[in-house]
This record gives C-alpha cells, sequence and structure tokens, in this order.
C-alpha cells in the first residue's frame, strides 16, 4: 500500500490531503471511500425533489412491479385497425400496473379479476384490447395468436421496482434518505449540545459534581442503547424531533465521557498552566484553551455517531417506532418488506438495507480515517 | 488484604449505584416525560371514570415522590406489577420469566458464532499481519458493523429459508407438539436432556438462522478486538523465547498468544454484552422469536406500560450483573487484578 517514492514534504493542508495514501497508509482510502459516499449521498439528498423519478409516497405502478419492469404493452385484435391508444376501452386486471397506468393514458380501464381471461372480454366486445405487462406479453401473445401488439411498450419503468403499495422504491430511497440523515445528524446534534458541555465542566471542576455525573454516564453508557430508546420512543411518541430526542439521550454518554477524558488530560498540559499563571480565569482556561483542542476528538466522535444513530433510527423504524408512514423511512420499509417476504419479493427488503448500510458505512469510514488522520494515537497499533 | 472475597464484596457494591441509577432512569422515562401510557393504552372516548380506576390501581393518581418510593420498594421484591392489555391483571414477572429462556438460548448460541468466527478471524489477520487477508478482514470488522443486524437476518431468511429452503425462518419450533419437556426452557438443552431428537434437530434448524445474525453481527467488533490484543502479545518476550526455541509458527500464534489474548477478549465480551441484547431486540423481531426483546416490542404496541417498565428493569438488572460476573471472573483468572 505504499507508493515506491517518498514524495516531497507536503507544505499546505491541499498537498496533505493528496498524498494521504503515503502518510497515513490504507485507511486513508477508507477515509476517501466514506467521504465520497457521504457526498454523493448529501447530494441526492439535496436534489430529491428534481432526481426523484415519482412521488414516492403515491401509487404509481402494480404492487411488487419487479426490478427494471413496470412497463405494459397494448395487444388488439388482429385487423382491428387500432393506431393511436387515446380513447380505448382497454381490459385490464385489478391492482396491477395497466389498471393504474390505462387513464393516465388516456385509456379507459375496464378492469377485471386476476382469474378472468382478459381475451375474451375483447372477443366479447366488452373492450377494444388488452392493456398487458410487457414481462406477460409474449407468452400471452402466443396462447393468443389471433391478438398482435400495437406500438412499443410504454409507461413508466421501476429501475428497483414497486412495494405492495405500487410505489417506486428508487423513490423512496431517494426521499427516505432525508429522513434517515435529518434524524441522525439531529439526534447527534442534540447529544454533542448536552454531552459536550457538562463533560467539560465535570472534567475542569472534578468533585461529588463529576463523580455523580459520571456515575449517571456511566450507567446509561452500559445499557443496551437500542432499548433505552425504544422506551423514550414509547412515551414521545412519533415525529422527527421526537425520534431524534430518542436516539440522543443513548449517544450524551458516549460524548461526556469522551470530553471528560479529554479534558483530565489537557487540564494537565503545559500551556494551561502557562495561561493560568498569566492569570486567565476559569471561564476563558477552558472555552480558549482546553475546548479547542478537544474539538478534533470531537470530530471523529460525532462522524463515528452519526453512523451509529442510523443503525438505531433504522432499528426503531423496522421495530414501528420510527417516523409517522407515509413518510418514505428505510427502517419501516423493511418492517413493511418482511410480511411479503416468503413469497419471494425481495426487491422491497434488499434495496433500502443495502442504503442503510451504505450510509452507515459512509459515516464510519469517515469515522475512522479522520481519527486515524487527526489524532494518530488513537490507532490500534 | 488483597483477597477474592473482598474484590467480590467491592465489586457487588459498586454494581448497586448503578442498578439504581438505571432503574430511576426508567422511571424518569416513563411517569416524568411527556405522554400519557394510559390514556394511550385504551381506546378513544372510554369513560373518565374507567381511566381513573386504571390509573388508581397502578398508583399513578398518587404524587410522584410516592409513587417512586412504591416503585422501588415492589422492585426490591421483584414485584414487576400486572399487566394492563392485552389482558389485564397478569404478573409481568411471571411473563417475563416465560421469554427469558428463548432470549438466552438465542444469546448463546449467538456468543458460540461470534466466538468462532470473531476471534478466530482476528487471529488470523493479527497472525498475517498487513496481508491482504488483514485488510480484508479489517473492512470486514466495520463493514459487519454498519450492517443493520435486523436486515442481516432478512437477507438470511430470504438466501436460506425462501431460495433454497435449507432452514425455517420463523419461531423456536416447528408446533408446540413437538416442544421437549420443560427443564431450563432452552428447546436444544432440553430436548437432549431428555433424549427427544426429532425435537433437537427442529430447535437446531430453528436456532441456526438467528444464531448467525446474532453472531456475525457481533463478530466485527470481536474481530477488532482479538486482533489488537494477539498483536501486543506477539511482540512479547515470550513469543520471541518460544520462537527461539524452535516451536512451530503455527503452535506460537494460535497456542500461545491465542491463549493469553483470550483474557482480555472475555472481558470485553461482557462489555459486549449491551451490544448483544440490542441485537437480540432486532433479531427476535425478525425471526418472531418469542424471547424478552419480542416481548417487550409486543407490548409497546398495546402501550403495556407496566410490562415494557418491567422488561426494560430486567434488561438492566441483567446488565449490570453480567458485567458483575466478567469482572469476578477476570480476577478469579488473574490474581492481580484485586482492589
Amino acid at each position: 500500500m505504499k507508493t515506491s517514492q517518498k514524495p516531497s514534504e507536503p507544505t499546505s493542508l491541499l498537498g496533505r490531503l493528496l498524498r494521504g495514501a503515503y502518510w497515513y497508509g490504507a485507511e486513508w482510502y477508507w477515509t476517501v471511500t466514506g467521504g465520497v459516499i457521504l457526498a454523493l449521498i448529501i447530494l441526492i439528498t439535496i436534489l430529491a425533489p428534481v432526481v426523484s423519478p415519482y412521488d414516492p409516497i403515491t401509487t404509481v405502478g402494480g404492487p411488487f412491479e419487479r426490478p427494471g419492469g413496470g412497463q405494459v404493452v397494448l395487444l388488439a385484435p388482429k385487423g382491428s385497425g387500432i393506431a393511436s391508444r387515446e380513447g380505448l376501452a382497454v381490459a385490464v386486471f385489478y391492482n396491477t400496473t395497466p389498471s393504474v397506468i390505462a387513464e393516465e393514458y388516456g385509456m379507459t380501464p375496464r378492469p377485471y379479476q386476476v382469474n378472468k381471461d382478459l381475451f375474451a372480454k375483447v372477443r366479447a366486445g366488452e373492450a377494444d384490447a388488452v392493456l398487458l405487462s410487457a414481462r406477460d406479453a409474449a407468452q400471452a401473445l402466443e396462447e393468443n395468436p389471433d391478438f398482435v401488439q400495437v406500438g412499443e411498450a410504454f409507461g413508466p419503468r421501476f429501475l428497483l421496482g414497486t412495494d405492495n403499495l405500487g410505489r417506486d422504491i428508487v423513490s423512496r430511497l431517494i426521499w427516505g434518505a432525508r429522513a434517515v440523515l435529518a434524524v441522525a445528524i439531529l439526534s447527534a446534534l442534540f447529544s454533542a449540545a448536552i454531552g459536550v458541555p457538562l463533560g467539560l465542566l465535570s472534567g475542569f471542576f472534578g468533585g461529588w459534581f463529576d463523580r455523580t455525573l459520571s456515575l449517571i454516564m456511566d450507567s446509561i453508557y452500559s445499557f443496551p442503547g437500542l432499548i433505552l430508546a425504544i422506551a423514550v420512543a414509547a412515551v414521545l411518541g412519533t415525529g422527527v424531533v421526537n425520534i431524534a430526542i430518542a436516539i440522543s439521550v443513548v449517544y450524551i454518554p458516549t460524548y461526556f465521557r469522551m470530553t471528560r477524558s479529554q479534558v483530565l488530560s489537557i487540564k494537565e498540559e503545559l500551556y494551561v498552566e502557562a495561561a493560568r499563571a498569566l492569570g486567565a480565569r476559569q471561564r476563558e482556561v477552558l472555552g480558549m484553551y482546553i475546548f479547542p483542542n478537544v474539538i478534533s476528538t470531537l470530530v471523529v466522535v460525532f462522524s463515528l455517531n452519526v453512523a451509529d444513530a442510523i443503525l438505531t433510527e433504522a432499528g426503531l423504524a423496522f421495530l414501528g417506532l420510527g417516523l409517522q408512514p407515509p413518510t418514505p423511512d428505510w427502517g419501516f420499509d423493511l418492517n413493511k418488506g418482511k410480511a411479503y417476504l416468503p413469497r419471494g419479493y425481495w426487491w422491497p427488503i434488499t434495496f433500502p438495507g443495502m442504503m442503510i448500510t451504505l450510509v452507515a458505512l459512509g459515516f464510519s469510514l469517515l469515522g475512522e480515517g479522520l481519527g486515524e488522520i487527526l489524532n494518530p494515537r488513537l490507532t490500534e497499533e | 488484604m488483597r483477597s477474592l472475597g473482598r474484590y467480590l464484596l467491592v465489586r457487588t457494591l459498586l454494581t448497586i449505584p448503578m442498578i439504581f441509577v438505571l432503574v430511576t432512569l426508567v422511571f424518569l422515562i416513563l411517569r416524568v416525560m411527556p405522554g400519557d401510557p394510559v390514556k394511550s393504552s385504551i381506546r378513544p372516548g372510554a369513560p373518565q371514570e374507567y381511566i381513573d380506576e386504571i390509573r388508581h390501581t397502578l398508583g399513578l393518581d398518587k404524587p410522584l415522590y410516592v409513587q417512586y418510593g412504591e416503585y422501588l420498594w415492589d422492585l426490591l421484591h421483584f414485584d414487576l406489577g400486572t399487566t394492563l392489555s392485552p389482558v389485564r391483571g397478569q404478573s409481568v414477572s411471571e411473563q417475563i420469566w416465560e421469554h427469558f429462556p428463548a432470549t438466552l438460548e438465542l444469546a448463546l448460541a449467538g456468543i458460540l458464532v461470534t466466538a468462532v468466527v470473531g476471534v478466530g478471524a482476528g487471529a488470523y489477520a493479527a497472525h498475517h499481519r498487513r496481508s491482504v487477508a488483514d485488510y480484508s478482514l479489517r473492512l470486514y470488522a466495520i463493514i459487519v458493523y454498519a450492517i443493520p443486524v435486523f436486515w442481516l437476518g432478512l437477507m438470511f431468511q430470504l438466501i436460506f429459508g425462501v431460495w433454497l429452503r435449507w432452514f425455517p425462518i420463523a419461531g423456536r419450533i416447528s408446533s408446540l407438539a413437538v416442544a421437549p419437556e420443560h427443564v431450563t426452557g432452552l428447546y436444544t438443552l432440553d430436548s437432549l436432556l431428555t433424549g427427544n431428537w426429532v425435537a433437537f434437530k427442529d430447535s437446531v434448524m430453528h436456532l441456526i438462522l438467528p444464531a448467525m445474525t446474532l453472531g456475525l453481527y457481533l463478530s466485527g467488533v470481536f474481530v477488532r478486538l482479538t486482533r489488537s490484543n494477539m498483536l501486543q502479545i506477539l511482540k512479547m518476550d515470550f513469543i520471541t523465547a518460544a520462537r527461539a526455541r524452535g516451536i512451530p509458527e503455527r503452535t506460537v500464534v494460535y497456542g500461545h498468544a491465542l491463549k493469553n489474548a483470550l483474557i482480555p477478549i472475555i472481558t470485553m465480551m461482557g462489555l459486549q454484552f449491551a451490544l448483544l441484547l440490542a441485537g437480540a431486540v432486532l433479531t427476535e423481531s425478525t425471526f418472531s422469536w418469542p424471547g424478552l426483546g419480542r416481548f417487550l416490542v409486543e407490548r409497546i404496541t398495546y402501550r403495556d406500560f407496566p410490562s415494557i417498565q418491567g422488561a426494560v428493569v430486567v434488561f438492566a438488572v441483567l446488565v449490570a450483573s453480567v458485567s458483575l460476573l466478567v469482572d469476578v471472573l477476570y480476577a478469579w483468572i488473574d490474581p492481580r487484578i484485586r482492589y
């Protein structure tokens, strides 16, 4: 993992960043990977209204349309002379993509039960043509040689398929990123806003205040985070802010412990002693000499903590304690998709999980890498 | 005086404030935070007298400090109260006791998987430091930590349950008719003890996927722990000495070094117990495994707050006891650890 030639000593921060792999080894690539993943996800989150192909909470196709599927074809009797699809009365099945999109393309849907023969309906004159999903068309034409396809396949195309309510999964993933990131980052900010000041004061002043607070924080820290969040979420109820609070309770001790231990070691440093000797007040020592030196570790802890918060949010949502539906939320989509898994519908449960992993991984890699770069002493080796 | 007895005493006394803090926290969350558990447990539009009656039976109409005193007093007597819904008046502690063996069985099986996969892979990574295998295993540790445990479970269900049809995807046993006689409550152990081979095979088949899910989820942490511990130990003098005596490298690494690395790893296992429980709650929900975690989640949907309170308190006591147990075990193995 080393470059063959030792590069010249980098002088600027940019130089250090560009030659990171030489200075920090393989971990550097992890940091970059994490950064790139997050940059892409955040870009998609911001551009959600533009890049999302459909509205995430409305039915745009039939239920469980396969990935890459969703298009329909129009099949008419041979020699019927149908050229345009506008104004046709078409035979379709209930609750399938064709029935959803028939009206959208200017046709009158005549929905029938799934076990009915649509072609017989057309032969009986009850409808002009058959509208069928493209994946079934080839076999249907083979069984009904007196029909031909009119025009090209048309309609929507669902890159990753649709869920049980016929909602586009790609759109739900894109909009879901917003909800998940909002909750995770908000909760990490809440935790930091409470944990860091408490840790600063506790480490700086010591005494019974420190001992009591440390006992409380250590106890919370030792407790399974998800279970604590479940209890808080069960009382507070849904909503972005409530869920963020429920998760933040869990991670306050993480910030408290980190800040406190940093303060304990920094306050013994010579420059702090020098500041005191020069007559700095307590407030100034804490604010101007100690706190700025905690920030670099804080950045690392924050990044790793957001990864944890994302997983906790997903866990809560999976247990049905997350955001209120129909808000797109990856964890909740997994909860819904689970019921249909025994029937082999793999796509509604595969992609949201991948997204959770990817985002959590992005924050983990970034945090691990930053830890390496900002504070090489943290390395486990 | 550096006796094990003294250590045991001091360590036990230190556990008490921790349990006290957690129990108080549960009280604060469930009774002081905004939100009325009784109102939310009852259909909207129920008569006020009915709500008042329930509040009275639960003691929620008393001042907060009285409630807190009664709550602590009941806990001291292992009284977790009675349920509100779906059925009113059942003993919460009995229900928790019923669900506990399932969680214990899953947790033990998960730890077994973690120990084999995590410790084995970690030792291998340390042995082949800076090799491709080392970097891949470290990457594995990071990735596996980022995978939501319930999604891992869903993927296992899909691949091994639905597509390959190797394992069942829900429950502990196919039907209660084949369930073994109750000895410990652990189906695999009970069926072995009673010689019920049908039940043994069935319960093992049910256990494999949840145990793999939980075990692999935790394994990432152990790959890292084992690796860093092994790296430290491999630098020690006795390893150099062993190598100098011409003992095969494999024996030095997996015999001498790993054996010595295991002690801190066992301690870490105690610290990861909380992670294990959180993972178990999600794994249980994924696999409809009738344990404590699923009980907790199910009761949340019914807004049965005595059960929620009871389950969370039990989890708190469990965590504190396991950390006590591990510390004592550590002190017993390593005589240098004393107060």
